[in-house]
């Protein structure tokens, strides 16, 4: 089920939250939600849904076995045990097509390529039952006992199949012991409007205007149309996926949880180290602790695991090679960073390290959005500007002029909302602090809010099919 | 959103009333006002009728599912009743028509602006040989190809799509001669504003029409000169009407018409009418918010044609003018452009003098007579004007004249071909329309059984050129050897 959708905002959501309040006892309420949380995967796949309930029963089983046996090296075989079984699943569901491509690009064996389809949001909970396997094994969680709590933790239908990756250690206590209180239903529900409202006012109107240029053969796109919409791209990914992240932290709260946040306006970012922790964050994290700092083979080779990680970030996302390409182009750049020395970097004059950081992404945005290497490769030559010379391509064109003055406020509109300036908004009505401006902000927000979400649900109409991007990873 | 120094500002001006009071009370109310508004759109959305068709977008919207075991494993059943409960929202259009306008919020809007829809490319000039070997000169095939598709099947929301009503034969004849050549003559939509006036252009993506040539040239070996065959080919609007700055994203449809003139066999007339209507262009000769020309258009064309066939043909002060304003067409829909749907233009059309000594005769598409009615018919929707001519595309008329002239014409046409019949009753005894899309029986057999003397071919060249003209070979080769018998002789006078 899609959180944009008409049928999910009136239909499934309000069935739920009606049960989940209804309910007294915290168990009933973790029922309500397990429940629900079933039906929401199962509406999309019925039928791994089994596979969902069974990663969880092996990770659930694994730990209880870490938490019960003695001596360190039978804790890690089993740990081991389940991380193979996590990592098995993402290589049959996801990889298996593209290792079984390229074992036939290299040999020419001929290997028919499986066809599988892969069970939607099987990338994050499977990183969320290896998160949960390895702190249980490192100690900084107490295993759950009970099987049901645990497949709440994995299952829960606001994070489960678009992320943010969340921690079991972050929602642990708040499994078996949680308040509701008015504020976080408030609040969450307004979270829930933005993410909508980022989505579907912001985010979809984007992706034409993307798909105009990049939904075609770009070889004759000029120098200017290359750059505008990539950077067009750019905005939608960030309000795609932070309308999606600030849904599930919504809903999260709605049912009295707390997630972490998944992005801190990460395009106001210096340098690419600092992008990566504005970007994505429940991600960079999940590898900076599970596999940059994890001692492989031996000893921790610095070098070797941060292209590892981003080789891993990169794959991650998808199983083509320009998402391999992209995480390792931005591994270049950390790496590059790093050897530069972060009190080097700072002291370098902020607009050049803004302009700077702002191309590397952008660009890798675009290495993002062409699977098709040719197109890639098509896409560099007219970003960089050899196209004009080799292709006769022109600088700018018509095309990007008039689709430029078509949606000038929306890009503009965009851009201010990429930035912190909501923030700044609130620390006004906040400065003056007196109850009356408090009161101010406090209602006018509720009321923008209450517009946003008749704007939202009337353009939802025009709109039967707009899945976000990240259902795909 | 971090929110720690917002709240430490806060807690610094907040000296009166407790923090966490503060906030549970506006929690409370922010609440107050929220829940309402959701629960009030949530239960609208339960209780108001739900629409079956979209009037904008002129197609039959999502229907329940029925449950099986089947469709719910393969997640058929879930998707469909989402896709029902979305598609199907109460007032659909009119929200449709709120969205779209606050859509053209996000732009400046000039005096001459263009706005793109779709996926425009660079088209190169026409190449014969090079398109004969599969090779297009637009590359575009993408969701352009949708909006023709849905285009092409607009004519009547009653209707079936077009890949529905085809036979089995039919398909697999089809998929062997587009291997022939592959076109994309779709080439994205512009919206530009000229005369303080919006109009919405197909851009044509060009293509030498080969499989229209062919399939004619065949129609002629197997009816022999018994039957006088014409080819009438309307060029869209953006022949004319292309702003110079988007003219490398149209290709010229005058060279791909007189490439498949060039093409024809001899004894083929080609009824050349791209000057003709540049001629005419000042007029409104097409509409401005539909994909269609405008009936007077037509009768330019019309003209050309009775012209090349020597027939009689009257002048149009001889026609009754019949005027319905606030018409809005097609390519509302498909740009949802809110500027044409503010800019409604008039919907005129023109019925013959001697209207009332006709008798118009409806078929199925296999031609199982269905009985008597009005040529032009009353439309209850304005923005359903075009259906004004036969109610639709998907059916066969016969139209007896009082003209004893022993003549019987056969219109083969797509949509554009609606327009012209009209023109035609004083020049001919009979007249036979199909749709070169839905005719189901042997078009052949069926001229020859009908004593058809003309027979004309009547599209637009986005038919003639794309992937429509596939089914005039199918027409000619399909349930060949059927005795056509016309069920409606016993209600003629």
């Amino acid at each position: 089920m899609v959180f944009s959708s008409l049928f999910f905002l009136y239909v499934f959501l309000p069935v739920c939250l009606i049960f989940y309040y209804l309910c007294r006892t915290i168990n009933q309420k973790n029922v309500v939600l397990v429940i629900s949380s079933l039906v929401f995967y199962a509406w999309g796949e019925p039928v791994w849904v089994c596979l969902l309930i069974v990663s969880a029963f092996v990770n659930w089983l694994a730990s209880g076995f870490i938490s019960s046996l003695g001596g360190e090296k039978k804790k890690k075989l089993v740990a081991a045990a389940a991380i193979i079984f996590d990592l098995g699943l993402l290589i049959v569901f996801k990889y298996s097509g593209f290792i079984v491509e390229n074992i036939n690009a290299v040999t020419g064996l001929g290997i028919p390529v499986p066809n599988i389809v892969m069970p939607i949001g099987i990338s994050f909970f499977t990183f969320q039952a290896i998160s949960y396997v390895m702190d249980c094994l490192w100690g900084t969680v107490e295993p759950q006992k009970n099987y049901f709590k645990f497949l709440l933790y994995l299952s829960l239908f606001p994070q489960l199949v678009a992320g943010p990756i969340v921690r079991y250690s972050v929602i642990d206590k708040e499994i078996s012991d949680r308040k509701i209180k008015a504020v976080d239903i408030s609040e969450g529900a307004k979270r829930v409007i933005l993410g909508i409202a980022k989505k579907v006012i912001i985010a979809n109107n984007l992706y034409a205007v993307v798909e105009q240029f990049f939904g075609t053969d770009i070889t004759n796109l000029s120098f200017f149309g290359t750059w505008y919409t990539v950077i067009l791209y750019s905005l939608y990914v960030y309000f795609d996926f932070s309308g999606y992240s600030d849904i599930a932290i919504g809903l999260g709260r709605m049912f009295g949880f707390h997630f972490n946040e998944n992005f801190n306006y990460p395009f106001i970012c210096k340098t690419i180290s600092e992008f990566w922790q504005r970007w994505h964050i429940s991600l960079s994290s999940f590898f900076r602790d599970y596999l940059f700092y994890v001692p492989i083979f031996g000893k921790p080779r610095k070098y070797f695991n941060l292209f590892l990680v981003w080789f891993c970030t990169g794959m991650w996302h998808g199983a083509s090679w320009n998402f391999i390409f992209w995480g390792l182009y931005f591994g270049i750049f950390i790496f590059i960073e790093t050897k530069i020395g972060k009190k080097r970097l700072k002291k370098w004059n902020k607009v050049w390290t803004h302009i700077y950081s702002k191309i590397i992404i952008v660009i890798g945005f675009g290495i993002f959005y062409f699977t098709d290497l040719g197109q890639l490769g098509r896409f560099f030559m007219n970003i960089s500007g050899i196209s004009m010379l080799t292709n006769g391509n022109a600088l700018w064109d018509v095309l990007t002029r008039d689709s430029l003055l078509n949606n000038l406020f929306l890009i503009i509109f965009a851009i201010i909302v990429s930035m912190p300036v909501l923030q700044k908004v609130k620390y006004f009505f906040y400065k003056w602090g007196n109850n009356k401006v408090y009161a101010v902000g406090q209602i006018g927000g509720t009321l923008i809010c209450c517009a946003l979400l008749i704007l939202s649900s009337i353009l939802l109409v025009d709109n039967t099919n707009n899945p976000f991007l990240y259902f795909r990873f | 959103m971090d929110n720690k120094d917002v709240e430490f500002k806060r807690k610094k001006g907040l000296n009166n009333m407790s923090r966490k009071g503060v906030e549970h009370g506006f929690a409370v109310i922010s609440l107050m006002i929220t829940v309402p508004v959701f629960i009030a759109i949530a239960i609208l959305m339960i209780v108001l009728p739900r629409p079956e068709k979209s009037e904008i977008e002129k197609r039959k919207l999502a229907q329940m599912p029925e449950f099986t075991f089947d469709s719910y494993i393969s997640g058929e059943y879930t998707s469909g009743v989402t896709e029902y409960y979305d598609d199907t929202v109460p007032y659909r259009d009119n929200l449709k028509n709120v969205g779209y306008s606050f859509k053209s919020l996000f732009g400046i809007h000039t005096e001459d602006e263009v706005k793109v829809i779709g996926k425009p490319s660079v088209v190169k000039p026409l190449n014969d040989d090079k398109d004969k070997s599969g090779e297009s000169s637009a590359p575009s095939k993408d969701e352009n190809s949708k909006l023709e598709s849905q285009q092409e099947s607009e004519s009547s929301t009653e209707n079936s799509k077009p890949e529905e009503s085809k036979t089995e034969s039919s398909q697999e004849s089809q998929k062997e001669s587009s291997k022939e050549e592959e076109v994309t003559v779709e080439n994205g939509i512009i919206v530009v504003k000229s005369n303080g006036h919006y109009r919405a252009l197909e851009l044509f993506g060009g293509g030498s029409g080969s499989t229209y040539a062919k399939a004619l040239n065949n129609f002629h070996k197997d009816l022999g000169d018994s039957v006088k065959i014409y080819s009438l080919i309307a060029p869209l609007a953006s022949e004319y009407y292309t702003p110079d700055s988007y003219s490398d994203f149209n290709a010229s449809q005058k060279d791909s018409i007189e490439s498949i003139e060039s093409k024809l066999d001899k004894d083929i007339v080609s009824v050349d009418i791209t000057d003709v209507l540049g001629e005419h262009k000042d007029e409104e000769i097409y509409f401005r918010t539909d994909h269609h020309w405008t009936p007077l258009g037509a009768y330019y064309a019309a003209q050309t044609f009775a012209k090349a066939a020597g027939l009689d043909f009257k002048e149009l002060d001889t026609y009754k003018k019949n005027d319905m304003e606030g018409f809005v067409g097609t390519m509302y829909g498909f740009t949802g452009d809110a500027n044409l749907n503010k800019d409604s233009e008039v919907f005129s059309y023109y019925t013959p003098d001697n209207i009332d000594k006709c008798m118009t005769y409806y078929y199925t598409t296999d031609f199982k007579y269905t009985g008597k009615g009005k040529f032009f018919n009353g439309v209850g929707d304005v923005r359903s004007a075009y259906l004004t001519f036969m109610g639709g595309d998907e059916q066969v008329v016969k139209v007896k004249t009082n003209v004893k002239n022993g003549k019987k014409l056969l219109i083969v046409k797509d949509s554009y071909g609606n327009a012209i019949p009209g023109y035609l009753f004083g020049s001919y005894e009979e007249i036979y329309v199909v749709d070169m899309r839905y005719f189901k029986l042997n078009l052949v057999d069926f001229a020859k059984q009908c004593k058809i003397t003309d027979m004309l071919f009547a599209m637009v060249s986005y038919s003639a050129v794309g992937d429509n003209a596939d089914n005039l070979e199918n027409l000619r080769t399909q349930a060949k050897g059927k005795k056509i018998v016309d069920g409606g002789l016993k209600d003629e006078d």
